[in-house]
């Protein structure tokens, strides 16, 4: 009896949540699903006779080759991004973590590309990196170059733009979450090892890096889907450009949607984009419980 | 214990409801609002909202000025401007759309204008406008970009074209005449193109800027928005050569038309493809700059494309009223006022050979270049059609593929647009 009531009680207070869960996650993901499955688009918006056309939008897209298109330069901006944010946030969480004088002003001064907001950096980024801009201008000083680039004018360097834009914002996020991991560790770990005779780069593989793996896990995982869906950083340094070289799944969706009005083929994008994530969060939350099981 | 967590939670299950209760109940409050004012006779004020995507204080005042001059006219009608940035305008509307949470008169970016009536946004006004003599006063460009299917939907706020501005000094340096045709450009184009300096300006975004930057180029070939080859080839070629040349940056794919502007007035450009917008501005940033204005250079004939904003009526309550409101606009004295504001040309020919343009040497060439403007579209997919033209020009300058390639595959997108009405 009381174990029912129990029941019931933890129920209800799940309840409010998962109301909420309903009305403003669930409603709008099935929704869109609905939508990716009829022809819907500005001629027939209001006028309710919307087509049922089945996995159609999905296939249209793919012979277009947009999709994949897309698809492969999310995928290319997201791992080279996590690649370098994890590894440059790294050697500044060990930096600090060093604990010389002033180690923490400084860390707090690698958080600013942190805080800034995004729209800002990117207009930064677009400024410097324009055939005028300082990027240039640097680097003909030092002889390096002998004419301008154009950065953001050629496929290759306008995706290397970006990644480089989207890379110093997420480094001071890597480093908080690798210090918080290296703090786990303790200290007396280092000195046996040391007195053992073990070398810092052996240190760092044998000791350092198995035990930061939890935390390198979720950081992963989240980086991961953090970066997955930019959009507001692409938007302003390239829109896209040039010819869709660094078009987004996340660009896309919206370039579809709300310049060209074809609401179903952007929201198949945005089901293509969330099938996606779902299979990496799925993927984090095993590694998760295998990790507790241990 | 137990008795306590259980009142708690039935307390936070009541207030949840509570709360979802209230919020309905505001949502009906409005709408119980206008039913009132629809019934309530007229010593009641009617409000009507506009929105507009001009951007500032100052265009923000001149808007105002509009709809206060209105409502002096007609003290029970008050019209309030809205400001919605223009990145979000087409959203809001569309969103608004599928809400019913929209204004009553909307200014309009003259190629959506099809669009959204296609949507269903527009209120069918032909009737309304059926015994106006003023609507033979307009051209018939901007006229027919307010039309859908035969009908009105709205009426044209003001217009503009494109035409090519020149550096007076840097062309005499060199030795060049304003050029008048293609060829004329390109050897133009590479006389003047020295150390910093790029012979020629335009703004190629892949988007609606872009678009419309390319049209004049496109239609001076004869060829059309829906049949862009193989006369459209021509420009894309010339454009791409340009680049080819030198004579034109690379990034012009990067530049909106006020970057182009800034080029040309800080001395960086030669020449430059730009509307009357930037007289204005481009006096107070360069107040020595000499420049002339002349047609785009054509290829078989003049062409340029027609730009500016429409006033659209949008289906509801309120539809006379803002019928009433876009007449009192359209009055040739609040239309030339607002038009000299605005760094607009009026849509209206009474209007525009008053000799405020038809005299001044710049605004002059604009107002010839009237009779060329050509409207984009209009199409109800206008937007799609756009994006596949935009896309072109990218390829072409970005000589990423050859114009014939570019055109052709446009072409074919094109085609398939028109073909699934």
């Amino acid at each position: 009896m009381t174990k029912a009531k129990g029941r019931i009680a933890g129920y209800l207070f799940v309840l409010p949540a998962l109301l909420y869960m309903i009305f403003f996650v669930g409603y709008p993901i099935i929704d869109n699903i609905r939508l990716s499955l009829f022809d819907v688009n500005v001629m027939n918006l209001t006028k309710g006779h919307q087509s049922f056309v089945g996995l159609d939008n999905y296939i249209e897209l793919f012979k277009e080759g947009t999709l994949q298109k897309v698809l492969m330069n999310t995928l290319i901006f997201t791992i080279s991004c996590l690649v370098l944010q994890f590894i440059i946030g790294l050697a500044f969480a060990m930096l600090f973590n060093l604990q010389f004088r002033s180690a923490q002003r400084l860390r707090g001064l690698v958080m600013i590309s942190w805080l800034l907001p995004a729209t800002i950096t990117a207009m930064m980024f677009k400024f410097m990196f324009s055939s005028g801009g300082i990027i240039n201008d640097f680097l003909m000083k030092l002889h390096l170059i002998s004419s301008p680039i154009d950065w953001l004018v050629s496929s290759g360097t306008a995706m290397f733009t970006i990644i480089l834009a989207n890379t110093w914002i997420g480094i001071p996020f890597n480093m908080m979450l690798l210090t918080a991991g290296l703090t786990t560790i303790p200290k007396d770990i280092y000195e046996s090892a040391a007195i053992d005779g073990a070398t810092a780069v052996k240190r760092f593989f044998k000791i350092t890096l198995p035990l930061l793996k939890p935390a390198i896990m979720s950081l992963l995982v989240l980086g991961f889907i953090y970066t997955f869906k930019v959009f507001d950083l692409v938007l302003i340094i390239t829109n896209g450009g040039p010819v869709n070289a660094t078009q987004m799944m996340s660009t896309y969706a919206y370039k579809l949607s709300f310049d060209q009005f074809q609401y179903s083929q952007g929201a198949a994008i945005s089901n293509v984009m969330f099938v996606l994530l779902l299979i990496i969060g799925v993927i984090y939350l095993r590694l998760l419980k295998k990790e507790e099981q241990l | 214990m137990k008795r306590a967590s259980l009142l708690l939670m039935s307390l936070m299950l009541v207030l949840t409801l509570a709360l979802t209760g209230c919020g309905s109940n505001k949502a009906a409050e409005p709408t119980e609002k206008s039913n009132e004012s629809a019934t309530a006779p007229t010593d009641s004020k009617k409000k009507l909202t506009l929105w507009f995507y001009f951007e500032g204080k100052s265009q923000f005042d001149i808007i105002k000025s509009l709809t206060d001059g209105f409502t002096q006219k007609n003290p029970n009608i008050e019209i309030k401007p809205v400001y919605i940035p223009f990145a979000d305008f087409k959203k809001r509307l569309s969103v608004g759309l599928a809400a019913s949470d929209l204004p009553d008169i909307v200014i309009i970016d003259n190629p959506d204008h099809a669009a959204y009536t296609a949507m269903g946004l527009f209120a069918d006004i032909t009737d309304k406008l059926a015994d106006w003599p003023d609507k033979d006063q307009y051209f018939e460009g901007p006229w027919k970009s307010a039309s859908y299917e035969g009908k009105q939907y709205g009426i044209p706020l003001g217009s503009n074209n494109l035409a090519l501005y020149y550096n007076e000094k840097m062309l005499a340096d060199a030795n060049v005449k304003p050029p008048q045709t293609w060829d004329e450009l390109r050897v133009a184009a590479k006389a003047l193109t020295k150390g910093n300096v790029k012979g020629l300006g335009i703004s190629a975004p892949q988007n609606e800027e872009g678009t419309f930057q390319f049209l004049p180029w496109l239609l001076s070939t004869g060829a059309t928005f829906d049949h862009i080859v193989p006369d459209g080839t021509r420009a894309l070629g010339m454009l791409s050569d340009l680049i080819k040349d030198g004579s034109m940056s690379k990034e012009v794919i990067n530049w909106t038309q006020s970057d182009v502007m800034k080029q040309f007035a800080s001395g960086n450009l030669a020449m430059m493809v730009n509307g009357p917008w930037q007289i204005p501005d481009l006096t107070k940033t360069a107040p020595d700059l000499k420049f002339g204005i002349a047609f785009v250079p054509k290829d078989s004939k003049f062409a340029s494309v027609l730009g500016g904003e429409n006033l659209g009526v949008m289906n509801g309550a309120n539809v006379d009223e803002a019928v009433q409101f876009i007449k009192y606009v359209a009055t040739p004295e609040v239309s030339k006022k607002f038009s000299q504001d605005f760094g607009y040309f009026p849509a209206r020919r009474d209007v525009a050979s008053d000799p405020y343009w038809s005299q001044n040497p710049q605004l002059k060439v604009f107002a010839e270049n009237m009779e060329n403007a050509q409207p984009r579209g209009p199409h109800p997919q206008w937007p799609t059609i756009s994006n596949a033209i935009s896309e072109a020009l990218s390829k072409a300058l970005t000589l990423t593929t050859t114009p014939e390639q570019a055109a052709t595959e446009a072409q074919a997108k094109i085609d398939k647009i028109l073909s699934n009405k």
